[in-house]
């Protein structure tokens, strides 16, 4: 496997993301080169091993992110599956221990230093950029560890780590601003294309972005699902990271949007057990207390960023999974951090912080 | 369930001047509350209410109210602003994707037909505002908001910008209600904007303005809606040469694009 230019030191590079300093374009570049390559050896369906801490949505809340880290563990001392939605929105990050057992050794020892019997691993949920005021470092920050860590961070796609959403939602105009141009929109934009779906840990929690589809009885359908691609419109992929639980429902049903489907309380129990499972964990959706339980506590929403949008006023939370399969939510506030910061965040066009600028509007 | 232990859960959010801001000038009193979103229990209490799902982000306890000392008062608060929204499906939109998603589905899940509870999801609503119950009501008028009076530079005592709701529309866009206020030694300006984009179908503003003047105790409110269809706005902001998509998240920018469709003027004097 070829390394990475021998300018590009992995270690370095997350060292200045920590303090939330820019990387050069043409890094990361190269870096987001080399995760590609990474990512396109993951399976649809990554299976990993508890302990693992999982991360709903963060949406380039930088400060947030690191908060959860501090709370959680830094990487490698702690797993990590971060299930999307890292611009301006979360993301997922996991240990991948048992299905790219090969992949994963061959990458340790590329990346030589990567401890033994280290406990957990971190795995993001999806949704990493867009919203949020630091979604470029944020998401550096996690593909540099998710490249560093192969194996104790894993990261699923969320509906925000795609090109049409990123356009909309600000994580290209974040670019464009930090960089001048939007070559590394471009370059994460297409890594986007090469992360994985779903996540099974302990082979009885299954993770995702959004939800189910009506198109899927058994994880073997995922597997075959040709994930290399923009997100579309429509279909299997689509569902996955688009659907949301309706729980006065017991089957699928249309959205009234006009695409898209929610789900309800049979459809979760025919999967889990169609699958053998026990439970199904996805992020995307904001909730007031940080996370929501369902369905006779056969699903749970976790959602990774607090005071959404620096205006909501939420609690966020991360998922921590034992080794024995043991969920716990681990709750927590906005960093203290995001104050010190506010003045760099009104001068944000179309964020309205906190606090108020006053203003002479007609 | 544990809790970090470093900030105590509430302390900041909301803070204690969130939870209440007013001002009283020549015996007007001017209040604005700002909240965290809703729990998931008053979510379903709210739901219920309603009968319709709400929106992602909902400030429920949110409000600007202005109340004149003789009983004459206006209110902006959430639920009322969402009980306007259409709740039958009559005026349903779909996503621009929506025709080529259905024709796909069509053929493979025929079984699914049912619409979760068929409404207005944009929630577009033309509210404006709840009259205190024993309040005069407003009556139509021809005499303007005076603009060039709300030009000069006073001091300005008071200002606060409340948000009532806001959804991503699942990421086809955006809407939101969201409220300014500016008070002055003489007058005040509240401006109560409803803004929706649904992205590659439709624009829509709908601005409610109310205007006080301290000495005369006169009351105008002025509603105006404007919409235009978004492929429209989207080459007008081309031509100029700018990031259409960071342009288009912000109704400031592209509110003098769009066509009046809707407008009203009331008048009163509280004194």
């Amino acid at each position: 496997m070829p390394g990475l230019p021998a300018s590009v030191d992995l270690d370095e590079c997350i060292e200045r993301l920590y303090k939330k300093e820019l990387l050069a374009d043409s890094v990361i570049e190269a870096i987001c080169a080399k995760t590609k390559e990474l990512l396109m050896k993951e399976s649809n369906v990554v299976h990993i091993a508890a302990p693992v801490t999982v991360v709903g949505d963060i949406h380039g809340q930088f400060f947030d992110m690191i908060e959860i880290f501090k709370i959680g563990g830094f990487c490698p001392d702690t797993n990590y599956l971060f299930l999307g939605e890292l611009s301006s929105r979360v993301l997922a990050c996991s240990a991948d221990i048992l299905s790219s057992a090969g992949s994963c050794a061959e990458l340790n020892t590329f990346f030589a230093s990567e401890p033994n019997g280290v406990a957990d691993t971190l795995f993001h949920l999806g949704d990493y950029v867009d919203r949020g005021l630091f979604s470029v470092e944020t998401i550096s920050l996690l593909v540099c560890l998710k490249l560093r860590y192969p194996c104790r961070v894993h990261l699923i796609r969320g509906n925000h780590e795609s090109r049409g959403v990123t356009q909309s939602y600000g994580f290209y105009t974040e670019c464009n601003r930090k960089y001048g141009n939007a070559n590394v929109w471009h370059y994460f934009t297409d890594m986007f294309d090469f992360l994985t779906l779903s996540v099974v840990i302990n082979n009885q929690i299954f993770c995702v972005h959004g939800g189910l589809s009506p198109s899927i009885h058994s994880i073997d359908q995922i597997k075959i699902i040709d994930r290399f691609r923009e997100i579309p419109h429509e279909g299997p992929m689509a569902d996955l990271v688009w659907s949301d639980p309706d729980p006065e429902k017991d089957e699928f049903s249309l959205s009234p949007r006009g695409a898209g489907y929610t789900f309800g309380a049979q459809v979760v129990k025919k999967f889990l057990d169609v699958n053998k499972m026990n439970h199904i964990l996805r992020a995307h959706q904001l909730c007031q207390e940080g996370y929501q339980v369902l369905y006779d506590d056969r699903l749970s929403t976790v959602w990774s960023a607090p005071n959404y949008c620096y205006r909501c006023g939420n609690m966020a939370s991360v998922l921590e999974v034992s080794d024995q399969g043991e969920r716990v939510f681990n709750v927590f506030d906005a960093a203290p951090e995001n104050d010190l910061h506010r003045g760099e965040q009104q001068n944000q066009p179309n964020q309205d912080g906190q606090g108020v600028v006053v203003e002479y509007f007609l | 369930m544990t809790v970090n232990g470093r900030v105590e859960p509430d302390s900041h959010y909301p803070s204690p001047t969130d939870a209440g801001n007013s001002i009283t000038q020549h015996g007007f009193k001017i209040t604005t509350r700002k909240l965290p979103i809703l729990k998931a229990d008053p979510i379903e209490k709210v739901t219920k209410n309603l009968g319709i799902a709400p929106p992602e982000m909902i400030f429920g306890d949110n409000l600007v109210s202005i109340d004149y000392e003789s009983g004459w008062g206006i209110q902006f608060n959430t639920y009322d602003a969402l009980d306007q929204v259409d709740k039958t499906g009559g005026s349903m939109l779909q996503v621009a994707h929506s025709r080529e998603w259905q024709s796909t589905r069509e053929k493979k899940h025929k079984g699914i037909t049912e619409v979760v509870k068929p409404f207005d999801w944009s929630y577009s609503t033309d509210y404006k505002g709840t009259l205190r119950s024993s309040s005069p009501l407003l009556e139509a008028s021809t005499i303007p908001i005076p603009v060039e009076l709300l030009k000069r530079p006073d001091p300005i005592l008071f200002f606060d910008e409340v948000i009532l709701y806001e959804d991503e529309m699942a990421d086809n866009g955006i809407t939101m209600y969201s409220c300014k206020i500016r008070v002055m030694p003489a007058r005040l300006l509240l401006l109560c904007r409803f803004f929706m984009r649904l992205d590659n179908v439709l624009l829509r503003i709908r601005d409610t303005r109310v205007y006080v003047d301290f000495g005369t105790g006169e009351v105008i409110r002025e509603y105006m809606a404007k919409e235009e269809k978004y492929e429209v706005v989207r080459q007008k902001l081309a031509w100029r040469g700018q990031d259409v998509p960071a342009q288009l998240r912000d109704p400031n920018n592209i509110i003098d694009l769009l066509p009046v469709v809707n407008k009203s003027l009331e008048r009163l004097v509280v004194r």
